[in-house]
């Protein structure tokens, strides 16, 4: 046998693809953390120093459990996040199913329903907030919209994703036996995206929650308002006991929704 | 019952699904509908609900005039059709009941369907229908936890609970084997004679026309090219319809 | 013909527990809140004023400055979610189950679930005393606020890794590091590359966030220019945070499909983000 050189094929580059991306990272982080004006030092030197804010938080304050304006905004702030999930998620359902194809077999509409939710996605929660008080005064009520929209925007997006990709058998059925569309979402599209879309909504309502908790800070309701009031006084230990408070609420939330998703698969 | 005129149905210019089609079909009768893949068949059973809509010509379907139906009136009449499919489409996570329930839904208020309150009578409308295809005591499970052939017998009776004029089935043993393909086919049949259902089958299985086809329809390219009985149905009539000789594939299994 | 009776159906408490619950919550909400509905009636009216007063008189000489301020809050959100995926990627190794041993991560766990549970805004207002107004600041509160989140879908993405090229490693004689190396490290990379990314997506909301309430960005100044009704700025401001946001989200959105599609994983679930 000759022993011929067996020539290896050509060795493919690194895609470029990558090595774009790469230097694009290095550079993006570069530019940014001189805008920021990013510094260790800083840092450091800064968490070094002894702090009110440090010494409230080694030193909470509970008491504020006790007060009554305090307790009332807690409540405040967990029926805003409610109420904005619940009405945000359901409304999410019916724009999510106009934003796909076999829902909304008219493509401008179709746009437009998708454009309108990126927009609205767009947007923060607590800017949201900012507009709807400037829009129509201080109170719960531009609370409870900023966190229907935002919301409603957030688990529209989820779910429409998850809708492209479902099976339409059951829709055709149901289409077939002369079922209305209401019928029929409840029958054919529900069953299918249950877990995903109370996956979603959970979700939704985590991000409500915490965005209620803030609401406050620009008038719009909830344990906010406490908080900035201690704030504003430098009263550090009655700030972390009401976040403190807030967290064990959260977690327990979140406990609770982790159980139900477990449930529902 | 079913009667088409002229109709013709043209996805694309130049492209007929469905090619000047005179055809009438009684009470009561059980059709079988053969031909190629892409001769027809699928578009001539959803024409009769609507699910594609005719380009040109006539169809009326228990003395409605489809080809001109409002939405309203084409959702009543589709109430009164039962469809089963190839792929079932049940839904996977719902219960057996459940699906058999969607037969109902036309029916009944819409509130009902969406809270899944259903009233005694219709319960029992679906029980019957389940009891009627042997499935009563699976109306709990879980629609993903049957096989294919108790699939379909759930899809026959989601169809049944309608209490339909017609049923209408695409090709609804294509995904069974031999002997619960047989199975199917017999309910289709029984269903017909007890009940008096008007029944139209698409079939790719020769030898299953042959066996349940009181009325044998041949389609090729859009065209009807054979109506006769299923006795009638020699190797040389389907050689005909199809435009080529027969192959293992277009028969179930060497015994009917 | 005779009755027929159905098999008897199981009771599913949990459902019917949870549902009422959900509805108790829901009534109970409602009647709390004491909306005052009618405010409602005046929405469409006081929106589209507003509406017209920010959009208007759009002019373009606040574009530069804005767009800074926007670039500024782009900026912050880059830099502190690469200091949360610093932190949390060697964090969520130690949280992962199949790696060390399960009482070290389940502590690395309710770490994370801490973090986890704090608004990114309720830590800016506490290192605002700290660190004063800077956009340093905002790149600390989203730094350590996402840890939380990151770390978690790092190591369940790092418990769901497929065992096969970890025995291919082992089975060629490999050591430890480079059983890391190529078992571990291929399988999830690309699914934490894309979590970063889609929080980064996340991370920029926060940030415009931060800036109402004065950690640097571009919050700042439409919270300024609502405050001082000055709408033209407001509007300008709110279209260029729409803008930048959707832009960065078109963005990432389209580099995490191809490092999914080039690692054929599974596309993230926002949802335990």
């Amino acid at each position: 046998m000759t022993a011929s050189k067996v020539e290896l094929p050509k060795k493919p580059g690194i895609p470029g693809a990558i090595i774009f991306s790469l230097v694009f990272a290095f550079v993006l982080t570069v530019v940014t953390m001189i805008t920021v004006e990013f510094s260790l030092t800083e840092i450091f030197s800064n968490f070094g120093r002894r702090n009110l804010v440090a010494d409230g938080l080694l030193n909470p304050d509970f008491g504020q459990i006790l007060s009554e304006r305090s307790l009332s905004a807690f409540i405040e702030t967990l029926q805003l996040a409610v109420l904005g999930t619940v009405l945000g998620g359901g409304m999410s359902m019916f724009m999510a199913y106009w934003a796909t194809e076999f829902g909304n077999p008219i493509r401008w509409l179709r746009a437009i329903v998708r454009t309108f939710n990126n927009v609205v996605r767009s947007i923060p929660d607590l800017l949201w907030a900012l507009l709807f008080v400037t829009a129509v005064g201080i109170g719960i009520l531009p609370g409870l919209l900023a966190l229907f929209f935002f919301s409603m925007a957030v688990v529209t997006k989820l779910t429409s994703d998850t809708l492209d990709g479902i099976d339409m058998g059951p829709i055709e059925a149901a289409k077939a036996s002369g079922s209305g569309l209401i019928s029929m979402l409840r029958t054919a599209v529900i069953p299918q995206i249950l877990p995903s879309y109370t996956s979603f909504v959970l979700y939704g309502f985590e991000l409500n929650l915490r965005a209620s908790a803030v609401l406050g800070l620009v008038g719009a309701g909830g344990i906010g308002s406490r908080i900035e009031f201690f704030r504003s006084r430098g009263d550090w230990s009655e700030v972390w006991g009401l976040v403190l408070m807030f967290f064990l609420v959260v977690f327990l939330v979140e406990r609770f929704s982790v159980t139900i998703r477990r449930r529902l698969v | 019952m079913i009667s088409f005129k002229n109709a013709t149905v043209e996805y694309q210019p130049g492209v007929k699904a469905m090619d000047n089609l005179n055809l009438e079909i009684k009470e009561g009768e059980f059709v079988v509908v053969v031909g190629l893949s892409g001769a027809g068949k699928s578009t001539l059973i959803r024409t009769i609900n609507n699910l594609v809509p005719l380009t040109s010509g006539e169809l009326y379907v228990d003395g409605e005039a489809v080809h001109d139906l409002s939405r309203k009136k084409m959702r009543a009449l589709r109430s009164r059709i039962g469809m089963i499919f190839q792929g079932f489409n049940l839904v996977d996570r719902a219960t057996v009941l459940q699906n058999v329930l969607m037969g109902r839904v036309f029916k009944l208020p819409t509130w009902r369907t969406v809270f899944g309150v259903y009233p005694k009578a219709d319960q029992q409308i679906a029980a019957k229908a389940l009891d009627r295809v042997g499935m009563l005591d699976r109306a709990y499970s879980r629609a993903t936890d049957l096989s294919g052939g108790q699939r379909q017998r759930v899809g026959i009776a989601r169809a049944l609970a309608q209490e339909p004029k017609v049923i209408l089935a695409d090709e609804p043993v294509a995904s069974l084997d031999p002997p619960t393909s047989h199975a199917v086919m017999q309910h289709l049949q029984k269903i017909n004679q007890d009940l008096g259902i008007t029944t139209i089958v698409n079939l790719h299985f020769l030898d299953l026309a042959t066996a349940y086809g009181e009325r044998v329809i041949g389609l090729r390219e859009g065209k009807l090219v054979f109506d006769g009985p299923g006795s009638e149905c020699t190797e040389e009539v389907f050689e005909g319809i199809y435009g080529r000789s027969l192959t293992a594939e277009d028969t179930l299994s060497e015994e009917a | 013909m005779s009755e027929l009776t159905l098999p008897k159906k199981a009771i599913d408490w949990f459902r019917n527990i949870t549902t009422l619950a959900i509805v108790a919550a829901v009534v109970w909400s409602l009647i709390g809140l004491e909306i005052k509905w009618e405010r409602l009636i005046d929405l469409p009216a006081d929106l589209f004023l507003i509406g017209t007063l920010m959009f208007g008189n759009l002019d373009i000489a606040d574009f530069p400055n804005l767009a800074g301020a926007m670039w500024e809050s782009i900026s912050i959100a880059w830099v502190g979610t690469l200091i949360a995926a610093l932190f949390a990627i060697p964090l969520s190794f130690l949280a992962a189950e199949n790696l060390v041993g399960r009482p070290i991560a389940w502590v690395i766990r309710q770490v994370f679930n801490i973090l986890r549970a704090v608004p990114e805004v309720i830590l800016a207002i506490a290192l605002i005393p700290i660190f004063g107004l800077t956009p340093l600041t905002g790149v600390l509160a989203i730094g350590i606020g996402s840890i939380g989140t990151l770390g978690k879908l790092f190591y369940e993405v790092i418990e769901s890794i497929k065992k096969n090229p970890l025995e291919a490693a082992d089975a060629v004689g490999a050591n430890k590091l480079v059983r890391f190396r190529w078992g571990v490290l291929p399988q999830v990379m690309p699914e934490m590359t894309s979590f970063v990314l889609y929080r980064f997506e996340v991370n920029i909301r926060a940030s415009a966030v931060m800036g109402l309430i004065g950690a640097g960005g571009i919050g700042n100044d439409v919270a300024l220019a609502l405050r001082f009704k000055d709408w033209e700025v407001a509007g300008m401001g709110l279209l260029i945070v729409i803008l930048g946001t959707i832009l960065v989200d078109a963005i990432s959105g389209a580099a995490r499909k191809q490092i999914i599609k080039g690692s054929n994983a599974k596309l993230p679930s926002a949802v335990e983000v």
